[in-house]
């Protein structure tokens, strides 16, 4: 019913989608899969009529379409059931699945009574768990999921697009979902389904095709593939040298982490960084990561564990205990929690140590501006002066300034949160040089990336999230079908494919 | 560059013009006069600065200035002296301020919202306090406040030349200062570096409220009275100051000189439509869309510079 054949997509300079083939048939559960990134969201935007292609072609029941808008993409039949609902929380069940499509009465009147007829009916067909009167705000997730599929299949949707509908769900719930797909895929109609959990995919599933980078790299019945094969077409990229680090000797313990827990968040965790080491942590977006770093920083609560810091205990609560005992948080998103991008780049170098160049709570303006130059000169921050703002500088430098603003108040423990997001190849590099320099001076630094082949190249070892645990540890040199089974399977499907 | 240049050159464009079209303007009478008119809103405009620089707003000044001002002269009515007056005035401003920010901080309420509050409710206890009835046995030596001369100058004008010169210190040279522009620019930014975000933001507010109280008291000098309605609108006028002189309502940006020219550029606005006979009614709207003109003016630069 739908072949799209060499799609193309780009986001200014950077190509989202170079190569998208794909073929789906009435009455198939289509899997998607691929890495974060590789370009399988951005394809499924543009079937839902979200985005428009640079090129390609996209044939619909062989005719060649083009969506300008998700209303063009509804008319032929197609929709997308979102992972964040866009629902309206104060209305019922019913008005939510016909909104904007109630029974018109005459002078703007709507029928409410034949607005709830029509929703009791289309649950009571699906056999769904609802009720055409409740409140959609008071639902679970996997209740307001059913919602958004109501309101899919209403419209007479011949083919349904499933953005990781499982991935805020219970296992209950996830069965729930799984049934309600097999049963749409049983009137004939097809679905796609995109998913990150790879233990999820047979008990739903009937083909897959693969994405990596952009392209279609494999499509295949799914019981002609091994979970091995399909991890291997994912992740089986030629893997271009970033950066070798020399090995360095590990020093004191800077840095321990004893069960943290947090409720649907962290549990468990535990783990130790030392003096000159950088650690890489893996997995997949929501394992954990981002919430990990949080906790140990002090800008989340934890519910239990300990966090030591050069051998004595800390009582983190706050960030401001954080950078008291020493400990960095360079977070993935510099533009909003890093850097103040109107002040110049000398204010932010400064800005978490100002009690270095101040007496009485006076500045020491002359002081204040020797040391951000020297820290310029020492990172190699590209930038004319301290007074440049720091809205100015490139990705790249930018970050070079959030760093430069930890050296100067001295951390020994730094937390790189996805540290080259948004940087060009040759910044990461240079961001990379940094992150050595700073380990060999006696720092100790986790690494959390999405990307494999940085988290490959550049740690000394990996540790691998999943689901709010720690599931595994791997040496530098690992493979990166090794660090995709800790991040993506449970224990009992990864002993069974070893 | 242009947003420090734009009100310089309005305010001198404005004296030129009111010079050649009004005979009285550059008389020494009409020029002390606008001085002194234009202080006590200078004054509250410098705390504004500030509050304005952390990302902040204070709607309550008016209400702040009357309160100030009544508790100030209520004290010299039942016999406190003169200076002891004056400092109550100003610690009325202080502890005002303080509230604002806490409540700012620590319910974590848009500040918008909580001075529009402490709006009414300062206004309201003035109110109560006072009976709705001015003070008006205050001894004579305290108009020196807000009429006297010194050297030749309105006595005025050094408080503002001192209070100037006070305020550009803390924001330029002080960690107090630096702290006010970094949570302005990104509060995020400033929590994640550790800084003490609650404590900072409130002492900015308190400063805010200090300086008001002490426009409080002039202003109850230049009129010998405690009046309870003082104020009114004048919360507008010190918002419009402060953007008119190139602060930012997104925070992270301002000057003392900025606020000082946007406070003379308003003063020069009243004072010549008084000397041009335009009625006070249209004065009011002339200032509305003066503050609308520096805001998009400072958007447009914005959205040039993102």
């Amino acid at each position: 019913m739908l072949e799209l054949s060499n799609i193309q997509k780009r986001f200014g300079g950077v190509t989202a989608l170079a190569d998208g083939n794909l073929h789906v048939r009435a009455g198939e559960v289509h899997l998607l899969l691929g890495e974060n990134g590789a370009g399988k969201s951005t394809l499924m935007k543009i079937v839902a009529g979200m985005q428009e292609r640079d090129g390609g072609r996209m044939l619909w029941q062989g005719r060649e379409v083009f969506l300008k808008q998700p209303a063009d993409a509804a008319a032929i039949g197609v929709a997308m059931v979102h992972q964040e609902s866009l629902l309206a929380p104060h209305l019922s069940v019913a008005e939510n699945i016909f909104l904007g499509r109630e029974d018109r009465l005459p002078f703007g009147w709507v029928n409410r009574r034949r607005t709830f007829e029509r929703a009791r009916r289309l649950i009571e067909q699906h056999g769904f768990p609802l009720q055409a009167e409740w409140r959609v705000g008071k639902l679970s997730p996997a209740g307001k999921q059913l919602v958004e599929i109501c309101r899919a299949i209403q419209h007479g949707s011949s083919l349904l697009i499933f953005d990781e509908p499982t991935s805020s769900l219970s296992e209950s719930e996830t069965g729930e979902v799984f049934r309600i797909v097999r049963s749409l895929r049983d009137r004939n109609m097809g679905v796609i389904y995109i998913t990150h959990r790879l233990q999820e995919l047979r008990a739903v599933g009937d083909r897959v095709t693969i994405f990596r980078d952009g392209r279609t790299v494999h499509s295949a019945p799914l019981e002609e593939l091994t979970t091995h094969q399909i991890i291997h077409h994912m992740v089986g990229r030629e893997v271009e040298a970033l950066y070798t680090r020399e090995a360095v000797k590990p020093g004191a313990e800077l840095l321990r982490v004893e069960g943290l827990s947090r409720a649907g968040k962290l549990r468990d965790v535990s783990f130790s960084l030392c003096a000159g080491e950088i650690v890489g942590l893996g997995g997949l977006v929501g394992a954990g990561r981002t919430e990990l770093c949080r906790a140990i920083f002090g800008v989340d609560p934890v519910d239990s564990g300990t966090v030591s810091v050069e051998g004595r205990k800390a009582e983190i609560h706050s960030a401001g205990e954080g950078v008291a005992a020493g400990i960095a948080l360079v977070t993935e998103d510099r533009q909003k929690t890093g850097l103040a991008l109107r002040l110049s780049i000398a204010h932010n170098i400064t800005m978490a140590n100002l009690k270095a160049v101040s007496r009485l709570g006076v500045l020491d303006l002359k002081a204040e501006s020797e040391a951000a130059t020297q820290s310029i000169a020492r990172l190699r921050i590209k930038a004319a002066s301290g007074e440049q703002l720091a809205l100015r500088l490139s990705g790249g430098n930018q970050q070079k300034v959030v760093i430069a603003k930890w050296l100067f108040r001295r951390a020994r423990v730094f937390l790189f949160d996805e540290p080259t997001r948004g940087i060009d190849v040759g910044a990461k590099a240079e961001v990379f040089a940094v992150m050595d320099e700073l380990a060999r001076n006696g720092a100790a630094i986790l690494m959390v990336s999405s990307e494999l082949p940085e988290l490959l190249q550049v740690p000394d070892r990996i540790l691998v999230m999943r689901q709010g645990r720690i599931t595994g540890e791997l040496p530098k040199g690992a493979s990166q079908e090794q660090v995709m089974r800790l991040a993506a399977l449970d224990t009992e499907h990864r002993e069974n494919i070893q | 560059m242009m947003q420090r240049l734009l009100p310089f050159l309005s305010l001198t464009i404005l004296f030129v013009a009111l010079a050649i079209a009004s005979p009285y303007f550059l008389t020494n009478t009409n020029l002390s006069s606008v001085v002194r008119q234009t202080a006590v809103i200078n004054i509250m405009a410098l705390g504004m600065t500030m509050i304005i620089i952390a990302g902040g707003i204070d709607l309550s000044v008016g209400a702040i200035l009357a309160m100030g001002g009544l508790l100030g002269t209520m004290a010299m009515e039942k016999g406190a002296p003169i200076p002891a007056g004056i400092a109550i005035g100003i610690f009325v401003g202080l502890a005002c301020g303080f509230v604002n920010g806490f409540l700012t901080t620590k319910l974590g309420i848009a500040p918008f919202i909580v001075t529009l509050g402490t709006l009414g409710i300062i206004r309201g206890l003035t109110l109560i306090i006072s009976n709705g009835l001015p003070v008006h046995r205050i001894p004579q030596p305290f108009s020196f406040l807000g009429g006297g001369t010194v050297l030749g100058v309105p006595f005025v004008l050094w408080i503002l030349v001192a209070c100037a010169a006070l305020t550009h210190f803390t924001l330029e040279h002080t960690r107090l200062g630096r702290y006010a522009f970094a949570i302005g620019s990104n509060a995020d930014a400033a929590v994640y570096a550790g800084i003490p975000v609650a404590f900072h933001t409130t002492a900015v507010y308190a400063i805010g409220g200090m300086l008001t109280g002490l426009a409080g008291m002039i202003e109850a000098s230049r009129l010998m009275t405690g009046q309870p309605t003082a104020g009114q609108g004048y919360e507008l006028q010190a918002i419009a100051a402060v953007v008119i002189g190139g602060g930012s309502l997104h925070g992270g940006e301002g000057s003392v000189v900025g606020t000082l020219i946007g406070a003379f550029i308003m003063g020069l606005l009243s004072n010549g439509s008084d000397l041009l006979g335009v009625s006070p009614y249209l004065q009011q709207a002339i200032i509305g869309a003066v503050i609308i003109l520096a805001v998009t003016l400072d958007e447009i630069r914005k959205r040039r510079v993102a």
